[in-house]
């Protein structure tokens, strides 16, 4: 997996390539953890492969950046992907966090 | 009901049903599970889920789901009601390890030939009926990712002799074959419509040899788990043994 990180003011973005799983998705965690904006951009174009660890990472992040008034956004990501985020119910979740921030 | 465990896999007959079912880890613990659970004279629960991750952790989730299903059932044995309560008492545990499981839960009557299915964050089960082989419009949020369980509610569908019913776990239609190619649902849904006529072990079997011959013996990242279950008598001949 290889992670490009772009900051402008306010604002972040990770660009993720390659495959996140079990084995690597605590370095992107990190990297998520170490930014400081109010506003963060997991950008998944790159990504060819995602497994429940990687899922869970970004959705346990997602909800503690609510809890701090902050925005956690996955953005572009590949469709066949997308496909497997729905079926667990990944936007459902968003959008409830983004109702409820304590949730 | 008499439940028959082999190595990795469960067979199932009673309720006028015939189960078989296997899960096979890509290392040396998984996270899937699969049950068929005794509800009363009449009914019987077919369970098929997937905790996030792998190795000891998700083992020791996974076994821990297992059980709070069986419990979750004899509180209170309303289908939605024991996901519900699943989420509850065990979304907790989950969420505070950033972790998640899926969950398919079917309940079959067989006086009436009644099936009743909650999904919470699982793949659709396949329905095969006649030759015809359609995805049962049933979806929800995994368990562990919400306070409280989010989804379309409890399905229900009328089975007829012979009809069939197909589980199975991300594993399987996120298999990789040469080039990448993933065996996808497509696929699955093509093998299954041949499977008409077959017994519930035999279709199992099949759709594995399918799978085999897709991915070339190429190691899988992820565990396989596929339960089938078949509608053998006419509903309303016989409720459990």
């Amino acid at each position: 997996m290889e992670i490009r990180v772009r900051q402008e003011k306010g604002m972040a973005s990770l660009e993720v390539e390659g495959e996140l799983d079990f084995s690597n998705v605590e370095l992107l965690q990190r990297e998520i953890q170490r930014l400081p904006e109010e506003v963060v951009e997991v950008d998944l174009q790159g990504l060819q492969f995602i497994d429940s660890s990687g899922v869970g990472m970004l959705l346990s992040q997602a909800r503690i950046f609510y809890k701090q008034g902050r925005t956690l956004r996955i953005v572009r990501i590949p469709s066949h992907i997308q496909e497997d985020l729905e079926v667990i119910g990944f936007f459902r979740v968003l959008e409830v966090l983004e109702t409820k921030p304590n949730a | 009901m008499r439940e028959v465990v082999e190595e990795n896999g469960k067979i199932l007959r009673g309720y006028g049903l015939e189960g078989s079912g296997c899960s096979l880890p890509a290392g040396q613990e998984g996270g899937d599970f699969f049950e068929f659970i005794s509800c009363n004279e009449g009914s019987v629960f077919i369970v098929i889920g997937d905790v996030m991750g792998k190795g000891f952790q998700a083992a020791r989730q996974m076994e821990a789901i297992r059980q709070l299903v069986r419990e979750c059932i004899r509180i209170n044995p309303h289908p939605l009601e024991v996901v519900r309560r699943l989420n509850k008492l065990g979304g907790y545990e989950l969420r505070k390890c950033g972790s998640f499981a899926t969950l398919c839960l079917l309940c079959y009557d067989g006086i009436t030939g009644r099936l009743t299915c909650v999904n919470a964050g699982h793949h659709p089960p396949l329905l095969l009926s006649n030759g015809q082989v359609r995805v049962v419009q049933c979806w929800g949020v995994a368990i562990g990712l919400l306070e409280d369980y989010l989804g379309s509610g409890a399905e229900e569908f009328f089975l007829a002799d012979g009809d069939a019913v197909v589980l199975y776990t991300d594993g399987l239609v996120e298999a990789c074959g040469p080039g990448e190619q993933r065996y996808g649902q497509e696929r699955l849904k093509r093998v299954v419509r041949l499977q008409n006529g077959a017994d519930a072990e035999c279709m199992k079997e099949n759709i594995l040899a399918d799978l085999d011959t897709f991915t070339r013996g190429i190691s899988q990242k992820d565990d396989v788990t596929l339960v089938v279950m078949k509608v053998t008598r006419k509903a309303g001949d016989m409720g459990g043994d």
